[in-house]
């Protein structure tokens, strides 16, 4: 009885000095990065001279940087989009109907997640090569469908379980169209997990290097730019944009999460 | 929960979504559009705004760049694009020759540029020109040899070229991953002339730059190699010159470089035009406002490195022709070897044994 | 119940004009989404994987087809060094994170009330919403001799002069774990919510302390989270370039940063696709290995 006592009071402690510690290697890299955005010299390394916006100043005066801002945007808006609808149709095609090949292809569909972006981005850049086809931003978004949708598709099938089945029945009997029930009964009912999907499509889309590098020439997206920005001289001019990165995307999570509650109060 | 006014809602967002996401292209495509463009395959060292924008106003077009570090990246890139892809180029003038010889460049006309303002050595028509025409203009040069910092290691000892390889400096060098100087700068080490390698050198050359690596703690690009110096990760770089040291002498005063007394190698580089370019007529201006006056002090002055300009008449303060050591030009010229004036055959032979000895462990 | 929800069984015609309309219903459901990973997926898989069986001459054109590009390969000892420096990285890299990530997520589901635990996770997963390359970079100026883990050591006087902590593998693997702790920490967290809590309770009511608990109840039953974030962090992992480019130094290459250099400096297709091809081949065999524990995970 003791030694059960005694663990269960050392366990959260240990469990939080545990999970502080965790906390603070993840934020780390983040705290030198927004720190040093205000550097007032040029290395973005200690000694820090005074907060000062010039990195700031230069990033926003950066005419590439807000191409590729817009560019990743535009390519993550677009490709989840794609992502999500094309994946909540497949997903609801295995998950109430029955046809040959249905395992096959779930499997075909899933298989994306298992190969690496090196492989995606390196299959489409040697099509357009031997097709003839320049770099271009669409083949780079067609290849983040590629990543994002068997996502989108997982987590819409998890979600379309039995619930969903009997209130699409019910109003099938009562004379709705496959159509009318999908887009009136259950995309509203997994909306949540729409949503999700969406944000969670955005997020590795917006971040992707490898596939936007090697499919793209002059129209880039905002990775690729940081990527070249750091091969273009030892300044802050990359810790302000990233900062910047982050702080628009605390912003969006916000604005989701007010979304979201909003929604479910209701 | 009404179903109803929920799906309305998500549609209407999903509606407006997709228009914005389906407008944005078309804004920013058309826009592109609206001016012309000029598509430049540049060292990193053209691509300040503080440089491009004055010109990109004056003649209502957009320069396009895409950054390249070293001549076999150049060749690589024109690989992958079609005739008409690219207009300029900025590139090591000892390849002059062999880019034009493979009917890459288009001659150009000596009149429409400073040559009276640029020093002889540097104005050299075996950098510039092949079988008599004029291919690429000098607009900056610099040298590799050993930039180091002062507080960790002494200038005397680095006075000598064998500095690197000593054992007490393991792990605290770096080598500018470059093979084309480097393999020269080794070649020197080894006594040999840089300018004059022949195939029976190239074994000792790899043997003495596999223990150069092994010596080192990194092997890097452009910034990376100033960024470890600047940290002090490493105290000596292998290929460092004012190109390291000058941008950033007031942030890192410790930081110098020296051309060893066995001597340097000293780099160069030439704007020239694409001989498929569809847009010649506005890349000799650009080549033209690079080698003017402001042009060739911002040039020199450049985020990505420094370097000495070209042309003499470069507008600089006396504090920044201090940093680039502008009075001890002449001398340092002629104690430094140009770049290797290759043959395709052993261009591919220098880029294997590079390659092998830094994939090598 | 079966997912023949929509067409009944019994024979008349009517009904099995039924069962045809709602078989064609399903594949014209499912069809986008496998004819956009045949049409940008497979298809490109196979160009390439035509265009390694085609490697270059001496001339630099494509040759007939021939496994000399795979032979080339294997016979070149950088190569074969840099695919056995990603293994290695790789397999450091699921150990260390999956290790460190368990406790973390486990702290998160059972210690933490249950109003804080979707705070607790929207705060891990915060920080990587910086750009992937600017998180990298942050790094390695965190670990130069002026940033700020060496100041940290020295203000403490654990060392006397500044540790060369970055270019090297382990600088990498740092890199690599820092992203895949917050990864590995995500799948475990929703596989132990998913975990009954009654069995738990169960084990214990029979007698068996928190320790034993933990070792035959919940360990076993997490196991396909633990799984399923060791397979995406092998998948994500393997094929990186960005971080072994930015803290690795050069020293120890990794075979993406190799295929990159096949591409951008050689301009070497066909034996930048055997890389590719050959790097999937290894995450094929991961995956085989893991099979077993990844079936029993529910995505």
């Amino acid at each position: 009885m003791r030694g059960r006592f005694a663990l269960s009071r050392l366990g959260p402690i240990f469990g939080g000095f545990y999970m502080t510690a965790c906390y603070v290697f993840i934020f780390l890299p983040v705290v030198v990065l927004v720190l040093f955005s205000f550097q007032g010299g040029n290395l973005p390394v200690p000694p820090f001279n005074g907060p000062s916006l010039r990195w700031y100043q230069a990033a926003f005066a950066d005419g590439r940087l807000v191409d590729g801002f817009v560019n990743s945007l535009m390519v993550g808006g677009v490709s989840s989009a794609l992502s999500v609808l094309i994946g909540f149709l497949g997903a609801y095609g295995i998950a109430r109907y029955d046809f040959p090949g249905k395992g096959a292809m779930q499997a075909v569909i899933i298989l994306p997640l298992a190969v690496s972006y090196l492989l995606i981005g390196m299959g489409l850049l040697v099509s357009a090569s031997a097709l003839g086809l320049g770099p271009s931003l669409w083949i780079v978004t067609a290849g983040h469908v590629v990543i994002n949708m068997p996502l989108a598709f997982a987590i819409c099938l998890a979600q379309l379980g039995e619930h969903q089945r009997r209130v699409e029945a019910a109003a099938r009997d009562l004379g709705a169209s496959t159509f009318r029930v999908l887009f009136s009964i259950t995309a509203p009912m997994i909306a949540p997990a729409l949503i999700a999907a969406f944000c969670l499509c955005f997020t590795f889309s917006w971040d992707e290097t490898l596939i936007a590098l090697l499919n793209t020439r002059f129209e880039v997206t905002l990775p690729v730019v940081i990527l070249s920005l750091l091969r273009g001289g030892v300044n802050a001019e990359t810790n302000a944009a990233g900062s910047f990165i982050f702080l628009c995307s605390i912003l969006l999570m916000i604005v989701v999460e007010l979304l979201l509650l909003r929604q479910r109060r209701r | 929960m009404e179903p109803r006014s929920l799906a309305r809602n998500l549609a209407l967002r999903l509606t407006i979504a997709g228009l914005m996401g389906a407008a944005l292209p078309l804004g920013v495509v058309s826009g592109a559009q609206a001016q012309g463009s000029l598509n430049v395959l540049t060292w990193c060292d053209h691509e300040d705004p503080t440089l491009l924008q004055p010109f990109e106003a004056a003649n209502g077009v957009k320069i396009n760049y895409k950054d390249i570090s070293s001549t076999a990246q150049i060749l690589a890139v024109l690989g992958q694009s079609k005739p008409g892809d690219w207009d300029v180029v900025v590139m090591d003038q000892t390849d002059t020759g062999r880019l034009a010889k493979m009917g890459l460049l288009a001659p150009l006309d000596a009149k429409d540029y400073p040559f009276a303002d640029i020093p002889a050595e540097i104005a050299n028509p075996k950098l510039s020109s092949f079988e008599g025409k004029l291919y690429t203009v000098p607009e900056k040069f610099g040298y590799n040899t050993v930039a180091f910092d002062k507080t960790a290691v002494s200038e005397g000892a680095m006075s000598d070229i064998q500095a690197p390889w000593d054992p007490k400096y393991k792990d605290r060098v770096a080598v500018y991953d470059y093979y084309v100087p480097e393999i020269q700068y080794v070649a020197l080490a080894l006594g040999k002339d840089p300018t004059a390698i022949s195939d029976a050198d190239l074994p000792a050359i790899k043997e003495k730059l596999a223990a150069l690596k092994a010596n080192a703690a990194m092997v890097g690009d452009v910034t990376p190699v100033q960024q470890a110096l600047a940290t002090g990760a490493v105290d000596i770089l292998v290929g460092g010159g004012e190109w390291v040291t000058a941008g950033m002498a007031k942030d890192k005063p410790n930081l110098d470089y020296i051309i060893p007394k066995q001597g340097g190698i000293r780099w160069q580089q030439g704007l020239g035009v694409f001989a498929g370019s569809n847009n010649k007529s506005m890349a000799t201006k650009f080549i033209q406002y690079i080698l003017s006056p402001e042009g060739q002090g911002k040039l020199a002055t450049s985020s990505c490195y420094w370097g000495m300009p070209a042309n003499n008449k470069a507008v600089l303060t006396p504090e920044q022709k201090k940093i680039l050591r502008w009075d001890d030009q002449p001398g340092y010229i002629k104690v430094s070897y140009p770049y290797l004036q290759m043959t395709p055959e052993m261009d591919q032979k220098l880029q294997a044994l590079w390659a092998q000895v830094m994939q090598g462990k | 119940m079966s997912d023949e929800a929509i067409a009944p069984s019994a024979g008349s015609e009517v009904e099995s004009r039924a069962q045809v309309k709602a078989r064609l219903a399903g594949l014209a459901f499912t069809l986008p989404a496998v004819g956009w990973i045949l049409l940008f997926f497979a298809a490109p898989l196979a160009i390439m994987a035509a265009y390694s069986l085609m490697p270059l001459d001496s001339e630099g054109k494509p040759g007939p087809l021939s496994l000399a590009g795979y032979r080339a390969f294997f016979a070149e000892s950088a190569y074969t060094a840099a695919l056995w420096n990603s293994a290695v990285t790789t397999a450091v890299v699921v150990v260390v994170s999956t290790l460190l990530a368990y406790p973390f997520a486990y702290g998160i589901a059972n210690i933490l009330p249950r109003r804080w635990q979707r705070l607790a996770l929207a705060m891990a997963i915060l920080p990587f919403w910086t750009s992937y390359v600017v998180r990298s970079y942050a790094w390695l100026l965190a670990l130069s001799p002026v940033g700020v883990i060496n100041n940290l050591l020295l203000a403490l006087h654990i060392v006397e002069h500044p540790l060369r902590l970055a270019y090297n593998p382990q600088a990498t693997e740092l890199g690599f774990v820092h992203f895949f702790i917050m990864l590995n920490a995500l799948t475990i967290y929703a596989n132990l919510v998913q975990i009954n809590p009654h069995y738990a309770l169960a084990a214990r009511d029979l007698g068996a302390s928190a320790w034993r608990c933990f070792l035959a109840v919940t360990l076993p039953l997490s196991i396909p989270g633990v799984a399923v974030g060791a397979f995406l962090t092998i998948v994500l992992c393997i094929g990186d370039f960005v971080t072994p480019q930015i803290l690795g130094g050069f020293r120890g290459l990794l075979l993406p940063q190799v295929v990159m250099m096949q591409i951008q400096r050689q301009l070497n297709l066909p034996m930048a696709s055997v890389m590719s091809l050959v790097l999937t081949l290894v995450v094929a065999i991961a995956y085989l290995g893991m099979q077993r524990w990844l079936r029993m995970a529910r995505l």
